[in-house]
């Protein structure tokens, strides 16, 4: 009856992010679980014609259209191949504007963690082949490092748009 | 009701005053004689004043206090109306707006420059307040004259009573004691100014004591008073009430007619009402059976013309009592026509009407698969009703153009002032309906086009007659519908585009390439491209900080297009076409490859299977044309446009689409028929993507596009302009026919 009564003041005191963690190929990632709305199987997606192929298309999230992004080609690896365990994690990013909801296409969604802020540290000048605004910091687990990610900055939309505008260019 | 909701009431009401008000003024400035006119801006001034009391907003109340006094004195005649009392009215109206916009607590842009204003307007006030004449005789005397309101223009009263006393008539609403108004106060307030010689009380719309609400007010009065105050004094007896009550006041000596509509308008009835007038001593028996007499000869509404006929009255005065008795009925009739609803409400029912679209597109397509005849009749009634029920949520939407057009009165007037030209505005289609979003989101832009043209677009006088045009510059804003959008047209008669110039500088900048033919309108477009509109240019709008291509880019938004009809010298015509509604509309489902796409019906001209020849040649190009008729008809295919890879089917269709005068076709493999299309926005992260307006959900609960077609078509035509540009083929072609 002890254990819990002494941890519970040190919970208080050492700030923690819960976050979601999730594995594209065999590297661990993870989300703050504020911004996960909800994981949903995948299932059919509509094609947007003229989209970086990160954008890998629409659904129908009862009655809302999101976009599904691939979360591999975003990172610049080959496109996912759909698995048995894919799933698409629906986020929700507050802009200026409005909340945008998301959807992020993983390999796999593993369990959701408890991370204390102070085993997350910053991300190496290199090394991790990901821009680093992509990465809020890497959070050090018994298993390895797990990067935590800026979703703001891997679901900025102007990035979207100028991949637009160079597929026009290539279309052209 | 919070203090907070209260406010927001008061700010809504007194944003419609003004507006109200700027109306009135500008009717003002067409015919300063106009008594109503008048009458209607010291009323709007007047309310916002005492609204404002109220919330103890005293820098309003007492900037509107000195607008009021003025006013005043402009309605007793005493100040006279000319272009300037009303430009520094229509002054004062944009200080309030600006007054009740921080009370609002909306961020004013320029709050230093606008507070800077009110010492110089307080000034001109006062100004023209110290310049009023003193009253005339003839005007001490009025309130002997027949009311003006009762009968304008009356040179002298027809047919007077002999009474010597003011007769007013009270009718108390239901609300007055609820209002915390006591009707006894008016009548002893009423007593200090004059001596109430007789008073009936009306208690006959008492109900019985089961059925009365202690909390209502059911009395009225019928008082005749001498007093020596003037009309105002005793009118304003009334200002905290007049809203809720009917009160008639009637001067010493008013004519019988007067008296005669009193009685037929009274809710006790003809005969009841006649009684006491004469028990009061207000008329005379001999004089209320004369009124009565006529009154039965004539049948109810003929009332007027008995007048003509027995008394000699000059038809228009009484045409014109009885004109204002009917705007008096429909008045009150609209007010019991319209309700308030709160724009998210039917924001919500859109929405809702919305998903039920989707869900019975779902439930008839299970309907149809299940193949039981019954139950698929049975579902294509549900549909019906859908769609039926569909039109009308989206029609309680709908609102008249005119409310956005209704500002650009006023704003012609000043820009031609502040310009030194004679502009005309001419508007036409003000009734022409729309979806209320669409309406406000059209407003700015339809301002920079409207500013535009009267800018850059009309000539100055001079120059207008020297090339033998008249003086007066002509603006006209027209709205239409056709094939299912509506159409705008800003037209001025000025000096029109010059397309040379326009397309020297867009080589300049790169945006043509020297030996491209490019039609009219393709030249004319060109001042839509950012960075187009600089100093120097054809249609210089320095100064403003936006351009044309911020136009262009908010009626795009709108899923609309604008196109230009330009002569030089003769003038420039500004088209705007816009979707009716933003919300759901009649689509068309196509299929290419494995995926559907939806085009809004209204544009799909026809469908025809492409000819086999034509496919085996046209394969693998994104663009070419048909021979359509004798017509060549510029045809894109979606398939290789829009690089969709799948299995191709044996047999294409062309789709037909004409939007504006523009034709094109476009090359699918399936047609798969109507389609009633709930517009669903895409993401953020497709804000930048072109060809596609929206998206929609399928019965079988897939997303399907809808295709943009004005884009698709006018990005196909630029980019093989570019192309043919870029590899500096000689004489290249034109990409688009103008069909």
């Amino acid at each position: 009856m002890n254990a819990p009564v002494t941890a519970a003041p040190e919970r208080e005191t050492e700030a923690r992010t819960q976050c979601l963690t999730f594995q594209l190929g065999n590297e661990l990632f993870a989300v703050g679980i504020l911004n996960v709305r909800e994981i949903i199987e995948y299932g059919h997606l509509t094609v947007v014609p003229m989209m970086p192929d990160s954008v890998r298309g629409v659904i129908n999230l009862r009655g809302a259209v999101v976009p599904v992004i691939d979360l591999r080609r975003r990172f610049g690896h080959a496109p996912t191949v759909v698995g048995r365990r894919t799933c698409i994690v629906i986020v929700e990013t507050p802009t200026a504007e409005e909340t945008q909801v998301v959807g992020i296409m993983v390999d796999a969604v593993n369990e959701v963690l408890d991370i204390p802020d102070t085993q997350i540290e910053p991300p190496p000048a290199f090394g991790t082949h990901l821009r680093t605004d992509f990465i809020r910091g890497m959070a050090k687990m018994d298993k390895g490092f797990i990067l935590v990610l800026d979703l703001n900055h891997v679901l900025a939309e102007d990035d979207f748009h100028a991949l637009v505008q160079d597929s026009e260019c290539a279309a052209a | 009701m919070s203090t907070d909701d209260v406010l927001q009431t008061f700010v809504a009401e007194a944003r419609e005053l003004l507006l109200g008000m700027e109306d009135s003024l500008l009717a003002l400035e067409r015919d300063p004689r106009d008594g109503e006119a008048i009458s209607a801006t010291f009323r709007a001034i007047h309310t916002i004043k005492g609204s404002a009391g109220l919330f103890s907003l005293d820098q309003l109340v007492a900037f509107a206090h000195v607008a009021e006094t003025l006013l005043d004195l402009v309605r007793d005649g005493r100040v006279a109306v000319d272009g300037d009392l009303i430009a520094l009215l229509l002054e004062c109206s944009d200080y309030l707006g600006f007054l009740i916009n921080q009370i609002a607590g909306e961020e004013v842009a320029d709050a230093a420059t606008q507070e800077a204003r009110r010492p110089t307007l307080l000034a001109r006030l006062q100004a023209c307040i110290a310049s009023s004449v003193a009253p005339s005789a003839s005007q001490a005397e009025s309130p002997r004259q027949a009311p003006p309101s009762a009968v304008p223009a009356a040179g002298e009263v027809a047919d007077p009573v002999h009474n010597d006393a003011w007769h007013i008539s009270l009718r108390f609403g239901p609300e007055v004691l609820k209002n915390g108004m006591d009707p006894a106060s008016f009548l002893r307030y009423l007593g200090t100014l004059g001596e109430i010689a007789h008073i009936t009380t009306l208690w006959q719309q008492m109900p019985a004591p089961e059925a009365m609400d202690a909390e209502n007010c059911y009395l009225g009065f019928e008082l005749d008073f001498r007093s020596e105050a003037s009309r105002e004094a005793i009118d304003s007896t009334f200002d905290f009430v007049r809203d809720d009550c009917r009160i008639t006041l009637l001067p010493p000596r008013s004519s019988i007619d007067d008296y005669l509509k009193l009685i037929a308008e009274a809710p006790e009835g003809l005969e009841r009402l006649g009684e006491i007038l004469v028990a009061s001593g207000a008329l005379s028996q001999a004089e209320l059976e004369r009124a009565l007499e006529r009154q039965r000869q004539a049948a109810p509404p003929a009332l007027g013309e008995m007048l003509i006929q027995e008394d000699g009255i000059p038809a228009p005065v009484v045409q014109a009592a009885l004109e204002k008795q009917a705007k008096g009925r429909e008045n009150r009739s609209a007010a019991t026509r319209f309700i308030r609803v709160d724009a998210e409400k039917l924001e919500d029912l859109i929405n809702q009407v919305g998903e039920l679209v989707i869900a019975g597109a779902s439930a008839t397509l299970l309907s149809q698969r299940s193949g039981d005849t019954a139950l698929i009749e049975a579902m294509a009634q549900v549909g019906r009703h859908v769609e039926e029920i569909r039109d009308r949520a989206l029609s309680l939407r709908m609102v008249e153009i005119g409310e956005s057009f209704n500002r650009f009165p006023r704003v012609v007037r000043d820009v031609s002032r502040e310009l030194g030209k004679d502009i005309e505005l001419v508007i036409t289609g003000a009734e022409t309906e729309l979806d209320k979003t669409v309406v406000e989101k059209i407003g700015d832009p339809l301002m920079h086009l409207v500013r535009n043209s009267m800018d850059h677009g009309i000539e100055s006088i001079e120059e207008r007659l020297a090339r033998g045009k008249p003086a007066q510059g002509r603006l006209s804003l027209h709205a239409y519908h056709e094939s299912g959008s509506i159409v705008i047209e800003v037209a001025d008669d000025g000096g029109g585009l010059k397309r040379d110039k326009i397309l020297a500088k867009a080589m300049d900048r790169g945006l043509v390439a020297p030996g491209q033919a490019l039609t009219d309108r393709d030249v004319f477009n060109l001042i839509f491209e950012p960075g187009f509109s600089t100093a120097e240019q054809v249609t210089n709008l320095s100064g403003r900080g936006v351009g044309m291509d911020v136009v262009r880019r908010n009626i795009s938004a709108l899923r609309g297009s604008i196109d230009i009809e330009s002569q030089e010298g003769v003038g420039t015509t500004m088209r705007i076409r816009l979707p009716l509604t933003l919300a759901i509309i009649d689509g068309f489902l196509i299929q290419v490859a494995d995926s559907a796409f939806v085009l809004p019906l209204d544009l799909v001209q026809e469908c025809m299977e492409l000819p086999d020849g034509e496919r085996l040649q046209s394969r693998g190009q994104s663009s070419h044309y048909l021979d359509l008729r004798g017509e060549a008809l510029p045809c894109l295919r979606l398939r290789n446009l829009l690089n969709l890879e799948g299995e191709s089917s044996q047999r294409e269709n062309v789709v037909i689409v004409q939007y504006g005068n523009r034709r094109a076709g476009l090359v699918v493999d399936r047609l798969l028929g109507e389609f009633q299309t709930v517009i669903k926005p895409l993401g953020q992260i497709f804000r930048h993507l072109r060809g596609f307006s929206g998206s929609t959900i399928l019965g079988t609960g897939e997303v399907a596009l809808i295709l943009d077609v004005p884009t698709l078509v006018h990005d196909a035509s630029g980019r093989e302009a570019r192309l043919l540009g870029e590899s500096n083929a000689g004489q290249a072609i034109g990409s688009e026919q103008p069909a």
